[in-house]
């Protein structure tokens, strides 16, 4: 019996998984240096501007998935009945948030810039949004009960580790393209990077180790370490998530300054955040279903 | 309120498919759509090898995975325990596919030619089939097997079910202790597939040989 994984969820939602982690990510980021100050301004303005734009592109993924978009808006109505109701809302309050951070802090009208008390009060109401978003994407996929591969407790917690180190990424990554990328606070950034990235290698390890129990579960892992996933995973994930970036960003945080820091930063994020897609392909790809039993039988589904 | 029920018996079911053409042809479903299947597997290894078929429809679960996750309200339960979909609610999200544990919700993109003429165009029971079923349904919302609903308003049985020349298949009332399927199911052992995804189903199986 082959077990397969299912094919409605494709890169347009892996890519709305990724966008929505990494604003969410660098939002949260944004908001912590703010709070740190100082020298730290011009990470918490990156931050703080990244979240509500990668979060809106993500969410054009997410409609452009539907079948029938024109009845998008009817996911408001209903929060009480499942997880893809209750993220709309959550993702919609942040964005609501974030683009009022925006809007009053950065562009157009520079009002929250005098005194930060008003400013610290919105980001840490957009960041416990920010936190919904980023973690209610692992929630989404655990809800489906056939497939063992989503339903851990584990998604969530990858997708939020995940989703953080992406944001920090973008950060780094934004602040090198400006010529920032050999200040003290992107090189410190860099180091939590290097937590995060070895938290989600962790978190990688216990995933995987936790799908021996069901056939399906089984199945993919298998699909993932050694089947038709494989190369994504190992390529994608493995490498560019988090060698390549944990490596670079070593070398950016300790061995290098001036500008070769600010490239290797910059080379690590690029690589980090094209990882960080990876990820959500490899989980969605891996969404294999479970058999049904009969007696001795037991039956694949065919084009699930 | 009857709480209709199906009973399949696999030891008579033969894997004709009659019931997956049948269902197309009642119910003017596109390519791709099958709402009554039959699915095979095989276990154990030469001399002793079997082989099985698995005729599907959707279970009309009392606590239906799909439901759970509809964040339209576009799936509802009728007072007969049918789950339906609403095709004016549904945003086609695929959240219920993905929940379903018995592949019952299928959703296509476009109408497909099973038989496509020289130029590609439809023939005439085709152009019919795909007028049926844009009217009851459409492209992009998620669809199901409703028991052939219409059908047994009217007294009669759901499609699958007449045509089965096994006679593997029995339709009926599950609350009525005296009904067919009840007492198919107390005498012979009947089951629900995948118990442990805790949806009960008003589908029941009996067993295999
Ligand atoms: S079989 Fe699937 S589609 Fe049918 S009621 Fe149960 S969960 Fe819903
Ligand atoms: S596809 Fe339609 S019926 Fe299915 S969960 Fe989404 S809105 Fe509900």
């Amino acid at each position: 019996m082959q077990l397969k994984a299912q094919s409605k969820w494709g890169w347009l939602i892996a890519s709305y998984l990724f966008l929505a982690g990494l604003g969410g990510g660098a939002y949260v980021t944004g908001v912590v240096a703010d709070f740190v100050g100082g020298d730290w301004a011009a990470l918490a303005k990156i931050g703080v501007a990244l979240g509500f734009p990668c979060v809106l592109v993500g969410s054009v993924f997410l409609i452009a998935d539907l079948g029938t978009p024109a009845n998008f808006w009817r996911a408001f109505m209903r929060p009480g009945t499942s997880w893809v109701a209750r993220g709309t809302i959550i993702i919609s309050i942040f964005m609501v948030i974030g683009f009022l951070h925006i809007a009053l802090w950065l562009w157009p009208f520079g009002v929250l810039e005098e005194g930060s008390g008003v400013r610290h009060v919105i980001g840490v109401v957009g960041a416990v949004f920010a936190f919904g978003t980023m973690i209610y994407t692992g929630l989404l996929l655990g809800a489906n009960r056939p497939i063992a591969f989503w339903s851990t407790a584990l998604v969530p917690v990858l997708f939020l580790v995940s989703a953080l180190s992406t944001g920090t990424m973008a950060v780094i990554l934004i602040s090198a393209l400006g010529g920032e990328g050999h200040s003290g606070p992107v090189s410190t950034l860099a180091r939590v990077d290097i937590v995060l990235l070895v938290l989600e290698a962790i978190v990688i390890v216990m995933y995987l180790q936790a799908t021996h129990r069901v056939p399906e579960s089984r199945a993919a892992a298998r699909l993932v370490l050694s089947g038709s996933v494989a190369p994504l995973f190992w390529l994608g994930v493995a490498a560019f998530g988090l060698a390549v970036p944990l490596v670079l960003e070593l070398l950016s945080a300790y061995a290098l300054d001036g500008s070769g820091a600010a490239v290797v930063a910059a080379l690590a994020a690029v690589s980090g955040l094209a990882g960080g897609w990876c990820l959500r392909q490899v989980v969605l790809s891996g969404g294999v279903q479970a058999p049904l039993r009969a007696g001795r039988f037991e039956f694949a589904l065919p084009n699930v | 309120m009857p709480r209709y029920g199906f009973v399949i018996d696999l030891k008579r079911c033969y894997g004709c498919y009659s019931c997956q053409v049948t269902c197309k042809a009642a119910n003017h479903t596109p390519k791709g759509i099958d709402w009554a299947r039959c699915v095979p597997a095989e276990t154990g290894t030469y001399p002793t090898a079997l082989r099985q078929m698995l005729p599907l429809v959707c279970q009309q679960c009392r606590e239906p995975a799909c439901k759970e996750v509809c964040p339209t309200g576009a799936t509802s339960q009728d007072e007969n325990g049918i789950v339906l979909v609403d095709k004016n609610l549904c945003m086609g999200c695929k959240a219920c596919i993905m929940a379903c544990p018995y592949g019952a919700r299928q959703t296509a993109e476009k109408w497909q030619t099973y038989f496509p003429d020289a130029d590609g165009g439809l023939d005439p029971y085709e152009a019919y089939a795909k007028k049926e079923w844009e009217k009851t349904h459409g492209y992009g919302m998620a669809t199901k097997c409703d028991y052939c609903k219409d059908r047994v308003s009217e007294g009669r049985l759901p499609a699958c079910v007449e045509s089965c020349p096994a006679k593997a298949r029995h339709f009926g009332d599950l609350d009525d202790p005296e009904s067919e399927i009840s007492i198919l199911i107390r005498r012979e052992y009947g089951f629900q597939l995948n118990p442990e995804f805790g949806t009960d189903p008003a589908c029941f199986y009996l067993p295999p040989r």
